[in-house]
């Protein structure tokens, strides 16, 4: 390989790390700025005062983040282990096509739409402005999601598998904690991911059926945009990006133990 | 006997799979059980194993009803024609599976594993993982991880139809070999003729869901309707050709 084209080879890579980090940087500074009025390039000072006053209790930042942690594990641990479990009643079913087609509705759905099809039905119910309400929608959508997802996975190698496990004497729980669980670690660890991060970045279906109590960090971040207060909404899009990618490197770690 | 099989009948909605079918085996003896693709012996098999549920008729182990027994309760183990091995597991903790699930004291367990290890000379392949295995060592540690756990019957569903000869002739040699020491009783089914007669000491022949069985080898092979004996004629003319040609070059 020649010196000019190692060079286009690193200029290129370079460039497009950069499309991918100038947003979180920009956001970051944005959130040390002071006093950054246009025509200026830079800040003229950058301080810590945001992110003092932005954790002060009437903000309700941290209340936002905790909610969104809370909603995220709860949709994301309920659409994994029950779409584990419903996708193989789906896979070995006879009428495993028209289930499936069923698992698909509210996926095809935008959340949004979703969102305006259950809102009548909800507030009849008492759910709209309530976490348990924003949960329960939330898991409509990724539970249709978990369950397309695992359909390929219980095929009919994952049958057999279980179907010797038995033959050799173990029990229902036995089968899933022996033989089950273990060769599915990745895909219910994806699955988490995937699910976890269609919660935390929810902001329509949340704004409906919170019907704007449950002030979720994506909530506050559109919150924040639309008083035009640019600096505590950089603030907050930064906490909304780190655990995702604390995710993504633990997923990535994980994935990389799992494949020695 | 062992195992009783009375007037199993199994349709799977308009199509009849089994009719009537019965057969018994004794202990330490094999019934091979010959027939073609599509002739119902898969779905006899599964359901002497519990894998199914028959329409009609009865199963009994050791003169005991098991038709409606819970599979892993009724110590039958059925080897599929691909080995199946637990891919998140090595040989060792594949063979040992069933004996971690009775619950057996550590040293015990691995006595025991090791002496299978080296019966079925897997010795060396004791910590690799199935997909580090040919397709003969991952069928002997399947025969392994089934004996071990000793089954009152072993039911066999042509496990060797995708090896080689070379491997598949030194199987049947091992899978006779222990079967005779551990003394299980076994069912095995197949679709070649030559490895139903090496196999079985009794035969029975499945034809469109309806089995005919033979008290002996010889039974069989005298009947003018299988062909065995004209397979037999057929190697051993093949045979006395060639001891004919090797006679004349020495000449």
């Amino acid at each position: 390989m020649s010196n000019q084209h190692r060079i286009f080879q690193n200029a290129l890579v370079a460039a497009v790390g950069m499309l991918f980090a100038a947003p979180m940087l920009y956001l970051l500074l944005l959130s040390f700025a002071e006093g950054w009025t246009f025509p200026h390039l830079f800040p003229p000072r950058v301080s810590a005062g945001l992110w003092e006053t932005m954790w002060g209790r009437e903000q309700g930042l941290v209340g936002g983040l905790l909610l969104s942690i809370l909603l995220s594990v709860v949709v994301a641990v309920g659409s994994t282990s029950v779409g584990f479990l419903a996708a193989r009643y789906v896979s070995y079913h006879r009428w495993r096509r028209g289930l499936l087609f069923l698992s698909y509705i509210p996926f095809v759905m935008s959340p949004v739409v979703l969102g305006a099809c259950i809102h009548v039905v909800f507030i009849r119910l008492g759910l709209v402005g309530t976490v348990a309400g924003v949960v329960i929608a939330q898991l409509m959508f990724a539970l249709g999601f978990a369950v397309i997802f695992f359909v390929s996975f219980w095929n009919a190698e994952r049958k057999s598998l279980e179907e010797a496990a038995r033959m050799l004497g173990a029990t229902t729980p036995q089968t899933y904690s022996r033989v089950l669980l273990p060769i599915s670690r990745q895909p219910l660890l994806l699955c988490f991911l995937q699910t976890f991060l269609f919660s935390w970045f929810q902001y329509g279906l949340t704004l409906i059926i919170g019907g704007g109590k449950i002030t979720t960090l994506p909530v506050l971040v559109y919150l924040y945009t639309g008083e035009a207060n640019i600096y505590y909404a950089a603030g907050a899009s930064i906490l909304l990006m780190l655990p995702p990618l604390v995710m993504l490197w633990g997923n990535r770690a994980m994935a990389v133990r799992f494949g020695r | 006997m062992v195992l009783t099989v009375q007037e199993i009948g199994k349709c799977f909605g308009q199509q009849m799979v089994l009719q009537g079918v019965a057969l018994s085996v004794a202990e330490r003896q094999t019934l091979s059980v010959l027939g073609r693709s599509g002739c119902g012996k898969t779905t006899l098999l599964k359901i002497i194993a519990g894998l199914i549920a028959p329409d009609s008729g009865t199963v009994r182990l050791h003169g005991a009803e098991i038709t409606k027994k819970p599979t892993e309760q009724r110590n039958v183990v059925y080897l599929y024609q691909e080995p199946l091995l637990f891919p998140h597991l090595t040989v060792f903790e594949n063979i040992a599976f069933g004996l971690r699930l009775r619950r057996l004291p550590n040293n015990d367990l691995t006595h025991r594993t090791t002496r299978m290890l080296e019966h079925l000379e897997l010795q060396a392949h004791a910590k690799k993982f199935p997909h580090q295995l040919s397709g003969g060592q991952k069928q002997r540690t399947a025969f392994g991880r089934a004996i071990i756990i000793a089954p009152d019957v072993l039911l066999l569903d042509e496990p060797f139809s995708s090896l080689d000869p070379e491997t598949r002739a030194s199987m049947q040699h091992l899978f006779k070999q222990l079967a005779q020491e551990y003394g299980i009783a076994s069912l095995f089914v197949t679709h070649d003729l030559k490895e139903a007669i090496l196999m079985g000491d009794s035969i029975g022949y499945m034809e469109a869901g309806k089995l005919t069985t033979f008290a002996s080898r010889q039974e069989f092979i005298n009947h003018p309707d299988y062909g065995a004996r004209n397979e037999i004629e057929f190697w051993s003319s093949l045979r006395q050709q060639a001891t004919n040609h090797d006679h004349a070059a020495t000449v």
